[in-house]
This record gives structure tokens, sequence and C-alpha cells, in this order.
């Protein structure tokens, strides 16, 4: 099904709940499941779609996402004929978006440039907080079945598998059957316990597009699902919900960011995600196999390649290149790439950003609730002070 | 810029001593250390040398070597118009050129190594197990101005009877080659490993294959030629970690020394990596279950059982109960509940079923081949 689709991925997402792991980079960016980061999931649906290029809007510095993405060749998107990965970063920062900065011409143009190049037939939105694995092709194969004007993704939740101040919003169907969409509500203002979560990724046809962009232009708005959504019912179109039931997280905290990852250690989440005929891909790096040490105590963990353990691991996600010396003791906790975890140190419900030094003897104890973060390369000391670089 | 230097891997070995591991693969392609396959190590040292025009002489099953190699993106010499080209033998008016010997092997690629117009040749095997600088053999072969340089390492007096080893002059230079003697005059041992001036090493292939002079192989034809011909041919001696994994015990203890930590071949050196072609798959998930000591394990792996002193090449499964010892696992293999595996090696994508057994000794070790399925079936009925 090459050419069929044109992928958007707006990458300004909310990232202030995030800090400090999002100091330095984009929620797409955010290292997710020992050898992942986030945006390798849209990614990957659109790889196993035959997507052939894919636009990037994207604020801020974008130096982690290009070191991940490089040509796109991991997910096919560097042919010569008609293939890249467009990254634009002009999009302004929500906090700057005050009354008066108002997007200028290139936000509105660029969307316009890109689709109109792209050899394909469908525009497809989408973002990376939405932890998914979403079957691109059958949502496709849904939006022509439908004659729809616009589709959009949802997945039935319970409330509390979302953060309680969640900005996200539920779609209203009309018919459960029919799955057509009246409306949309912020989940603040929906009453059930149980709602259509809508995972803001929408499918509609490169003309569609291109008129709800003109009219987003004459209204300085946003360039996104839910004001194209209400674009589309103001005009009494068509909108259809595509029902998702596979495994889910909204990524928009830090608890929702460590749940996601511990969720990686139930076997049916992490085969929902990882298992399936259309595998996830990330860009490779070269590495040694990781050496587990005659002292080494693993129970119900995972680990990337390159990493040396020697201390006790317990129901915890451990990343590249992390070393754990004899007698460290760590529980329920994230530690990311490059980490070095001393002798005695001892770390539960604790998430440890990149290149972290854990001192001999440290001991850091969070809640499931509330881990503690450690910034990108902090150092850990046995007194308990933290330094951040 | 001139392409200076060309390597040739001749990899169209097929290490019939490694017995039912090779029967579907070429030995350089049989998986090594958990991660790599054994032409990696030739391949890395080339990138890490800056040898970026490399020839992977292939043809005996060569169908994984192929794949794996591809155009050497994997060790980052698909740049500046490098590479690494997959050479196969095919047919021409001349007849079939198939490989008759490593000096044949270049002989019959004289048109690749000719198109790179280099000054020297470096003639790798591709199943060594070793990290080595060529560029300093390089600098050495220059500053002797030599015709031709080979990389010997010192064995013990004991064992030099089982390699092909060369007498030097005190300036290193050699002059009496040896193949595996009765009497060795000397412990230094041929690697395989040779830097030649391309120009003279070209005419001694041409012109005596035209004259019909068997010039098929460089231990037993072109080196004896060029000590006939007092041509300059210096030692250069290698010291570090160096392993011929030609039969299954050289495989297996290659692989249980590679699980110390404090091995030579330094793998987590990041200055002089060893790359290879890594496959997209999960993180390696243990389960409460699990016991691991002592051993290496690679992504994609699903570990319950008890793992001891062993390597578990990528997206391997071992299922609860199972007790893994000493052994040496190749990608993909599966592995049931209650298995006992002893001092073997499991060659990719076996599958040894339920309670099964597999258990060897150091002087023979127990091998499931490529794709071999092991139990499962009860022969009483």
């Amino acid at each position: 099904m090459r050419n069929k689709i044109a992928p958007i991925l707006n990458l300004v997402e909310y990232e202030d709940k995030l800090k400090p792991l999002t100091n330095r980079r984009p929620v797409a960016s955010l290292p997710f499941a020992c050898r992942y980061r986030l945006i390798d999931f849209p990614f990957s649906s659109l790889y196993n779609a035959e997507a052939e290029s894919a636009a990037l809007f994207i604020s801020g510095s974008g130096h982690s996402l290009y070191d991940h993405i490089r040509s796109g060749s991991t997910w096919g998107l560097d042919s010569l004929a008609g293939g890249g990965v467009f990254t634009h970063s002009q999009v302004k920062l929500k906090a700057d978006r005050s009354a008066e900065s108002k997007h200028d011409r290139f936000y509105y143009e660029d969307h316009y440039n890109y689709v109109t190049r792209a050899r394909a037939e469908y525009v497809v939105m989408m973002g990376s907080a939405f932890l998914s694995n979403i079957q691109i092709e059958s949502l496709m194969h849904f939006h022509e079945d439908k004659d729809s004007q616009v589709t959009v993704v949802y997945k039935k939740v319970n409330r509390n598998e979302l953060s309680s101040d969640t900005v996200y919003s539920a779609l209203e169907l009309g018919d459960e059957e029919d799955c057509d969409i009246s409306g949309v509500t912020a989940i603040s203002d929906v009453k059930e316990d149980r709602f259509n979560l809508n995972m803001e990724t929408m499918i509609l046809s490169k003309k569609t597009f291109l008129d709800y962009l003109y009219r987003a232009k004459q209204a300085d708005m946003d360039i996104n699902v839910n004001n194209f959504i209400k674009f589309s019912l103001e005009s009494g179109c068509s909108v259809y919900g595509y029902e998702y039931t596979g495994y889910l997280k909204v990524i928009e905290d830090i608890k929702s960011y460590y749940d996601a990852n511990m969720d990686m250690l139930d076997e049916d989440n992490f085969n929902s995600l990882f298992y399936r005929a259309d595998p996830v891909r990330t860009r490779s790096k070269n590495s040694a196999p990781t050496y587990y040490g005659k002292s080494a105590v693993i129970e119900n963990a995972q680990f990337a390649n390159d990493c040396e353990v020697y201390g006790t691991v317990k129901d915890s996600l451990v990343y590249r290149k992390v070393t754990i010396a004899e007698d460290a003791h760590i529980e329920d906790s994230i530690i990311m790439q490059d980490s070095c975890i001393e002798e005695g140190a001892y770390l539960k419900h604790v998430i440890l950003d990149k290149h972290v030094y854990v001192k001999k003897g440290a001991r850091l104890e969070g809640t499931a609730d509330n881990p503690i973060v450690i910034a990108k390369d902090g150092v850990v000391y046995a007194e308990g002070e933290v330094k951040e670089e | 810029m001139k392409t200076e230097t060309v390597a040739m891997i001749l990899a169209g070995g097929q290490g019939s001593r490694l017995g039912k591991l090779t029967k579907q693969i070429a030995k350089p392609a049989v998986p090594f250390g958990g991660n790599y396959r054994i032409i990696d190590f030739a391949l890395s040292n080339c990138a890490n040398s800056g040898i970026n025009d490399v020839g992977v002489v292939t043809q005996y099953q060569p169908l994984v070597l192929n794949d794996h190699v591809g155009n050497g993106s994997s060790w980052g010499l698909n740049r500046h118009n490098g590479g690494a080209t997959i050479l196969q033998p095919y047919s021409s008016v001349d007849g079939e050129k198939f490989f008759k010997g490593t000096a044949h092997a270049v002989f019959q690629n004289i048109d690749f190594i000719d198109q790179k117009n280099p000054d020297y040749v470096v003639i790798l095997s591709g199943d060594h197990i070793y990290k080595m600088d060529y560029e300093k053999m390089l600098d050495y072969h220059k500053q002797q101005a030599a015709s031709l340089t080979v990389g010997v390492m010192p064995v013990p007096w004991e064992d030099a009877s089982r390699f092909g080893v060369m007498a030097t002059d005190r300036t290193d230079r050699i002059i009496e080659f040896q193949e595996k003697p009765d009497n060795p005059k000397s412990n230094l041992a041929s690697m395989g490993i040779y830097i030649f001036s391309w120009p003279r090493l070209k005419q001694y292939l041409v012109d005596n294959q035209s004259k019909n002079r068997q010039m098929e192989d460089f231990g037993h034809h072109v080196i004896p030629a060029y000590l006939r011909n007092s041509e300059a041919i210096y030692a250069y001696s290698f010291e570090g970690y160096w392993k011929d994994v030609g039969t299954l015990e050289s495989l297996w203890s290659a692989n249980m020394e590679f699980l110390d930590p404090d091995h030579d071949l330094n793998i987590r050196n990041r200055d002089w990596r060893v790359y290879s072609k890594s496959p997209n798959t999960t993180p390696q998930f243990l389960t409460s279950s699990a016991k691991v000591k002592d051993s290496m394990i690679t992504d994609g792996c699903y570990v319950a059982g008890e793992i001891n002193h062993s390597i578990l090449s990528h997206n391997v499964k071992v299922g609860k109960n199972s007790v893994i010892t000493d052994s040496f696992i190749m990608p993909n293999a599966v592995i049931g509940e209650n298995v006992r595996i002893e001092k073997a090696i499991v060659g990719e994508g076996a599958h040894i079923y339920d309670d099964a057994e597999l258990v060897g000794t150091e002087d023979d070790i127990a091998v499931a081949g490529y794709g071999e399925e092991i139990g499962g079936y009860s022969d009483e009925k």
C-alpha cells in the first residue's frame, strides 16, 4: 500500500508535568522499555503501513529527536524516491502562545507544502503521547468503508487509567454500532466512569486536510485533531470513531510514564505492544550482550544490551550501558542509559534519567505514586545529597 | 581520493570441522558471543583500521553471510565510495570461476581489485576471533619496503607443529616457511593475514596462471614462490587474543573464554568496537523464576529458567525449570521447560523440547544443529 498516506506528527505536546525528564527533550524522545523512545511507536505504525515520508512539527531543541531519527532509514523513510523526514521547528511553544503571538505564516505553509507534495491519498495526524501500537492499514480500511470525512481513533478506558487532572478529551458516540461521533468533551466534564478516550489520531483525505488547513489559517487556529473534528461537525460532515483495543497509556506526567514502563513487566502488556505481526522498530545500536555476574540476583526485570550487573535487580527496567555493582539493590525502578550504581546503593521507586551516578551506599526511596526522579547527569551521594548538573 | 588499500576477506570455506553447525551456513557466518557472527571481527578490524574497501569472497552456502554483510553499512564501511562487496563465483567465457584455493579466489576477483586500483591488498580470513589494527601492520609493510608481510604470532613451541610457521632472520625477514612441520624451526605461527603489494602479487597470479603453474593457495604456492624468488617477506608479530574457531571444541571454548569480564578482547571498549548487524528486537526479559549467573544475555531473550556460565544470543527463549550450564546458545533457539543443557552448542533456530537433555563434555561438546529439533516425541507408543 505504498504512497497512500502522508503522516503529520504533532510533537508539540504537554511536557510540563514530565519535567525534569522533558527538560532537554520532547515527549516524543522520552526513553521507554529499555531500548525504545516514544516516537518509535507511531513511526513503527507508519513503517508497517509503508509510509514513505513523514512531517514532524516540533518546538525547542530537536537534538535528541534528530539524534534518534537520523535519516529515518530504520523506519523506511529514507527512500530516494519520495522519501524523507521533514522536520519543522518553527512551531511556537505552547507557553509562548499569548494573545498577540500568533502562528507565523510558515506554520501553515509548511503543512501545505508537505501535504501537497506528498504522493499520497490520505493524511494521518498523530502524536507520541498516546503510547500504543495502531495499525494504520485497518484504520484506513475502516475510513474507506465508512466513507467518512474524518476518522478518529479512540479507546474505551476507565477514568482511573488516566491522570486525575488529564488535559485530554472523550468522544461522544452517537450510535454505538455505527461509531459516528457527535461531539468532543473534556474529560473533566465527563460524568461517566468509562468513556471513549480521544487518542488524537486522525485519518482524512488530502483534500479535506487542505480545506481544514485553510480554515485553521483564516481563524489563526492550531492544526490539530480536535480543531479538525470541530470543523467537520460544524459543516455537518461525518466523523467516525475507530476503536483501538490494544495496549494504551497516555504519557502525561511522571506517574503515567513510570506506570507505562512498569506495565511492560506484565507479560500481557509486553506482548500487546511487542509480540505481534508488526514489530516495533527502533534505531539499532551496536552493543555487546549484557553480562550478569556471579553475584547477580535478578527477579522479573528487563534489560537492554551492554549492561554489567553484579547486584540485585527486582521488578525494574534497565536501559543500555548501565553498571550495577555488587550489593547494590534496585527495586521497582527505571534506570536509564549510561547510569552507574555503586556498591551497597539502595534504590526503590526511582527513575534515574540518563548518565546518573549513584555513589556507594546511597539510598533513595520513593513511592509507586510518587517515584523519585533524578535528572540527567545527576550524582547521588551516600549522605543523600543530590547534585544536579 | 585514491584507494590505497583493499581488504579481501576469504569467507568461502565450509568449515567442515564444525559439523552440523555449518551444514546450512558458511563458517564465517556462524554466530559468536551472543551478538556477533565470526566474520564481524575481521570486518570490524577493517572498519577500525580505516580500510573502507572490503571484498568478501563467498562460495559455500552464502545466503546468511550475504544477508549479514550487505553493503557493509553495519560496520560503517559504506562511506566515501567504499563499502563491502560480496564476491561470489560466477561463470564467464573463460568458464566457471569457482575458487579452488585462497590465492585462486583472489585471482578470480582481479577485476574487482583492479577497479579500485590499490597499492596494497590485505588478505584476511573470515574465521578468526581477534582485534587487530591492520594500519599498523601496513605501516610496517611500507617501512620494510616489503612485497609481502605475514601476520604471525608466537605460539608455545610444543604447539608449533600444528601451524604453518615462519622462520625469520634477525631483521624479521622470513627465510623459511614450514607447513605443520615435525621439527619446527620457529614458533611464529602464520595467522593467515597477509599484506601484499598489489602490482607484484597480481603479476605472480596472472603470469603463473597463464603458464599453468599452480598458484592456487597462499601457503602452498604463493609464499614458497615468493621465497624462491627472494622477494622481501617480513613477519609482523601480533600480541593479543587470537583464536581460530574452526572446531566445535575451539568454538565452544572461545565462547566460554568470552564470558570472562576481563577478557583480552575487551568487547565493551568504545574505541575499538566490534560491530555487527543488530536485529530489531525487544529488551531481554528475565522473569521471576529466572536465575542467571556469570552469563551473557542478548536483547530479545525471554528467560524463565536457570542460566549458569553460558551465552544466550538474541531472541532465545528458555522455559521454566530448564538449566543451562557452560553452553553457547545461538540466536532464535527455543528451549522448552525442564530441559538440561550442559557443555553444549545449540544452533540457530534449534528447538529443544520439554524434558529433553543435551549434555556434552569438554572434549566432546554436545551439539544441536541449525534448526534441529531435539526431544518432543516419545518413542514409546
